[in-house]
């Protein structure tokens, strides 16, 4: 094989991938898919969590308490959330329908020390934002009621857990596991999917236009042309990871282990190139190959990610610096199923240049 | 001459043949076995769990019992002993973590566990009422006030009055006084909680702020009191949108195979209507969409329901998978684009639906449609037109554009995308009415940019208020101002002459008699909920006072078109640019009270 003549036609598309601008949509896409992903997370859960973004503002929130009296009453003034008023209970639903109360508190006269639980109703505004942020908040209320009516109770409860006291929450490391566990994993796989994809379509364009007799009547042989494609698709993923985590490290999210990282995505990018490649040679027709590659990305992606310290563990390990010296020996079996894979996709393109082209 | 109906039957007969014989033979076994594959595989992972977050943290534990608190979570590596650099030390009842974000982190996640480990001793106590002495039985109320009201996530009367309560406008409605009887034994709610302690997935991980709903539905323990996540809606999308995707992709392909190496000739020169073609074509990929929605639907129940809300969308996306297949130029840019329009018709389907019950926003989804159905919340024909309306006048634009350009000019010619869809665009412009063309072009354009605004809406919905709000207006701009000067734009490229001053008002003032009378029109008709938010007054101010708009709109469109006719057409992103900045500013003006 003329490694001159692979150069010729990696430069060839990858010039066509920029003529073409696909390479921007691409990028694109997985900014999208950040963002997507990013607004799931980041939007949902300032969303039932106010406090997960500080600041909400420290708005108060009326709500009326009526039925028995009860300490929860004083649970709620304490809190400093809610102006609480204390009302009939029709009144007060009235007023919540009209939107001049957040909620509706109802609580019986059970004893704090009953055999039955004490069961308050709680009246609130179906499909409202507002309602929800309210009822997370009065969560945290009830919730102190409730562990002190258990500890009225406590004599009667017979398992003695271990107690632990934790510390108060700190803010800000809601979205700790969401970034390093699974957008950094995610943007630096994408780019190595998207390539995969391309190759099928380079490849197949080549047999659906006729343009194959073409190429091989020129000095090239059909094993350069194709290598030639594969190290075009290759070559752009580490670039674009790279990309991704230069991005993250700007906005203040620190990546360790850079260089093993770039490594485990080339090395499992050309793995999913060369499989894209097999099916390509295979049907030599686009419908068919995506069809085929598509479903089997979604097989492998779900059966690697189900074993224990997968490439994609591997790579987050690697961003929060908790790697052990293991990955090398992870990296090394990739490599040498990728030597395997590359040997069998050599014979293979033989096969196909006598078989499909003669 | 076959009648209409006929040609689009043989078409149809064609396609379904061409497409069993071309496809090779192996595909079918290899995609079935390979599905087989999928359940194994998949059935392999919900055993095994999907091993992502490994071992990001270390604990020191002083002991086994302790250890016992963490040992099913696979996030923590846990050594025994309390010596030595660990994220987290915890030796009860004291716990220590490393003062980094790892650390704080690492926390986080004992929390949850230890949370699931107290809630686990609780649930097998004998005497179940003195572990769970609080119950919440919630009752919903129908707001009488129209919910767009608060649901900006402002109160609506701004600070309640501490001193006097709140006294209702109406009568008081009578109200049943609630038992403290709870209605359930103590065995039934013992086993709803042990259910509702297995819930630990790797998605619960990211939402553990939100719960699921349980079977006792509204009666609830303190610590479950949360707000449902319909769990449902990101099922549903991927079920029912998934299928569509993959079959409109077909489609595309179909479209696109008859144009490499001009296959498609013989069919053009046929005495067949291109509509005939168009429609034929898509026959059966439209009959397998509705079958396999229709089976998917048998899952979730609602059949009709389902079937109603989504096939609007099946129109809508095979609607861009022709356009998609007519206008690229290589199997890459067909990939790129259709994954690329996928993803972002998903969210727009996705997003809205999962506040299903909590925001208005959810109303430009056809697929909350199917969640109310689900839920039993109760909907009228209106509604129906309300959520699909969109989608029905979108698709049959697309699907009209792309019958007057299924031509041999068009399909075989390979130009760059952008003037490709000029060249769709200038197709529009009748030679002898430029202006009365300018005028329906925007008209038709503007539930495009209705579209193409919400979907902002719902990607900015995510930034802190105010920063929100400001991107939205002037994207929103930008938005409005392309789609107002596409039209000139394909004029002036293709007949640089047109541009003398006269025409240049004319056009403007076509362009916003058209763009205005489309905003009313549908706006007004179709979401007015959605306009009446803050984030709707950001998108639709110009509904409000009519002098108002107009010139906005006409300003707009005369400043991208004398700066095209001054600078010629490579200045048009400039001028685009400049166009949004002076329009986004007026709404900023507007909507911070300048007026």
């Amino acid at each position: 094989m003329d490694l001159r003549h692979v150069y010729v036609i990696t430069k060839k598309e990858l010039r066509a991938i920029n003529a073409e601008k696909t390479i921007i949509l691409a990028i694109l896409l997985q900014l999208f898919i950040a963002m997507f992903s990013s607004f799931l997370i980041v939007g949902l859960a300032a969303m039932y969590d106010p406090d997960a973004l500080s600041d909400y503002s420290r708005q108060q929130y009326p709500v009326a308490y009526t039925g028995s009296p009860s300490p929860l009453e004083g649970l709620l003034r304490e809190s400093g959330d809610f102006v609480v008023y204390e009302m009939d209970l029709r009144t007060a639903v009235t007023a919540l329908e009209e939107r001049k109360l957040s909620a509706v508190i109802w609580v019986p006269d059970t004893a704090p020390d009953a055999d039955n639980p004490v069961k308050i109703t709680l009246y609130t505004i179906k499909n409202d934002i507002q309602s929800s942020v309210v009822n997370s908040k009065l969560r945290d209320v009830f919730v102190a009621y409730e562990n002190g009516l258990r500890g009225i109770r406590a004599d009667r409860i017979s398992s003695d857990p271990i107690i632990v006291a934790l510390p108060p929450e700190v803010p800000g490391t809601n979205f700790y596991e969401f970034v390093y566990g699974l957008l950094i994993p995610l943007l630096i796989f994408m780019p190595a999917i998207i390539s995969a994809a391309l190759i099928i379509d380079m490849i197949t364009e080549e047999f659906q236009h006729n343009t194959v007799e073409t190429l091989i009547s020129t000095p090239i042989t059909f094993a350069e042309m194709v290598w030639g494609k594969v190290s075009a698709c290759f070559v752009i993923v580490p670039v674009q990871a790279a990309v991704w985590i230069g991005l993250m490290v700007v906005n203040g999210i620190h990546v360790a282990g850079i260089v093993p990282i770039l490594l485990h995505v080339s090395v499992a990018s050309l793995l999913m190139i060369l499989l894209s490649t097999f099916v390509a040679l295979h049907y030599r027709e686009r419908t068919s190959a995506q069809f085929i590659f598509s479903t089997a990305l979604v097989v492998v992606l779900i059966g690697v990610l189900s074993l224990p310290a997968n490439p994609a563990n591997l790579i987050v390990l690697l961003s929060i610096g908790a790697a052990g010296s293991e990955h090398w020996v992870v990296l090394a079996m990739m490599a040498g199923i990728l030597a395997l894979g590359m040997a069998a996709l050599n014979r293979y393109m033989h096969v196909v240049e006598k078989t499909a082209l003669q | 001459m076959l009648s209409p109906l006929r040609q689009i039957l043989t078409i149809g007969r064609w396609e379904v043949r061409r497409s069993a014989t071309t496809m090779p033979r192996e595909v079918i076994p290899v995609a079935v076995a390979l599905f087989i594959l999928l359940i194994v595989v998949t059935g392999y992972t919900q055993e095994s769990g999907i091993h992502l977050q490994d071992r990001m943290y270390t604990a020191g534990v002083d002991s086994a019992e302790t250890g016992d608190i963490i040992l099913g979570d696979p996030r923590f590596t846990v050594y025994p002993g309390t010596t030595g650099e660990r994220d987290l030390t915890v030796a009860p009842p004291e716990i220590r973590a490393v003062d980094t974000d790892r650390g704080n982190a690492a926390l986080k996640a004992f929390r949850t566990d230890y949370t699931r480990y107290l809630t686990a001793q609780y649930n097998r106590e004998d005497d179940l009422f003195a572990a769970y002495p609080l119950w919440i039985d919630i009752r919903y109320v129908r707001s009488e006030l129209d919910f767009t009201a608060t649901e900006a996530g402002t109160g609506v009367s701004g600070a309640p009055n501490p001193y006097a309560n709140p006294i209702p406008d109406r009568p008081v409605r009578p109200v049943d006084e609630p038992s403290a009887e709870i209605g359930y034994t103590k065995e039934e709610l013992r086993a709803e909680l042990v259910i509702s302690e297995g819930e630990d997935s790797t998605v619960a991980r990211y939402t553990d702020v939100v719960a699921g709903e349980g079977a006792l539905g509204n009666f609830k323990t303190p610590s479950q009191l949360t707000p449902p996540l319909p769990f449902d809606a990101i099922v549903l999308v991927f079920v029912f949108i998934f299928p569509i995707y993959f079959t409109s992709q077909f489609y595309m392909m179909s479209v696109m195979n008859e144009r490499i190496e001009r296959k498609g000739e013989i069919l053009l020169s046929s005495p067949l209507r291109p509509s005939a073609i168009v429609i034929g074509k898509m026959l059966p990929y439209l009959v397998v969409m509705i079958a396999v929605t229709a089976i998917l639907s048998l899952t979730t129940g609602e059949t009709a329901v389902a079937l109603a809300a989504v096939f609007p969308v099946i129109l809508f996306f095979l609607a861009a998978a022709l356009l998609i297949g007519m206008a690229a130029r290589s199997f890459k840019e067909l990939s790129f684009i259709s994954i690329f329009f996928s993803t972002v018709a998903t969210s727009y389907l996705f997003f809205p639906s999962i506040f299903a019950n909590i925001h208005v926003i959810s109303l430009i989804s056809p697929l909350t449609l199917i969640i109310y159905a689900i839920e039993g919340t109760p909907f009228t024909l209106a509604d129906y037109f309300y959520f699909t309306f969109l989608f029905w006048v979108t698709a049959a634009i697309l699907f009209a554009i792309c019958i007057v350009n299924f031509n041999e000019e068009r399909l075989f010619t390979l130009h760059p995308l952008r003037e490709k869809v000029r060249e769709y665009i200038g197709s529009a412009v009748s030679e002898k009415y430029p202006f009365a063309s300018l005028f329906g072009i925007t008209l038709f354009s503007i539930p495009f940019v209705l579209m193409a605004q919400l979907m902002l809406l719902v990607l900015l919905f995510n930034l802190p208020m105010p920063l929100s709000l400001v991107a939205l207006i002037f994207a929103a701009a930008f938005i409005e101002e392309w789609a107002k000067s596409i039209g000139i734009y394909a004029i002036a490229v293709e007949r640089p002459a047109f541009l003398t001053w006269r025409n240049v008002t004319f056009a403007s003032l076509a362009v916003m008699a058209g763009f205005l009378l489309g905003e009313k029109l549908l706006l007004f008709a179709t979401i007015a909920q959605i306009s009446e938010s803050v984030f709707g007054a950001a998108l639709f101010t110009s509904l409000q006072v009519l002098w108002l708009p107009l010139t906005l709109h006409f300003t707009g469109a005369f400043i991208t078109t004398s700066l095209l006719k001054i600078f010629g057409k490579r200045c048009y992103p400039l001028a685009l640019v400049i166009a949004s900045v002076v329009h986004g500013a007026y709404n900023l003006y507007f909507i911070t009270g300048g007026i």
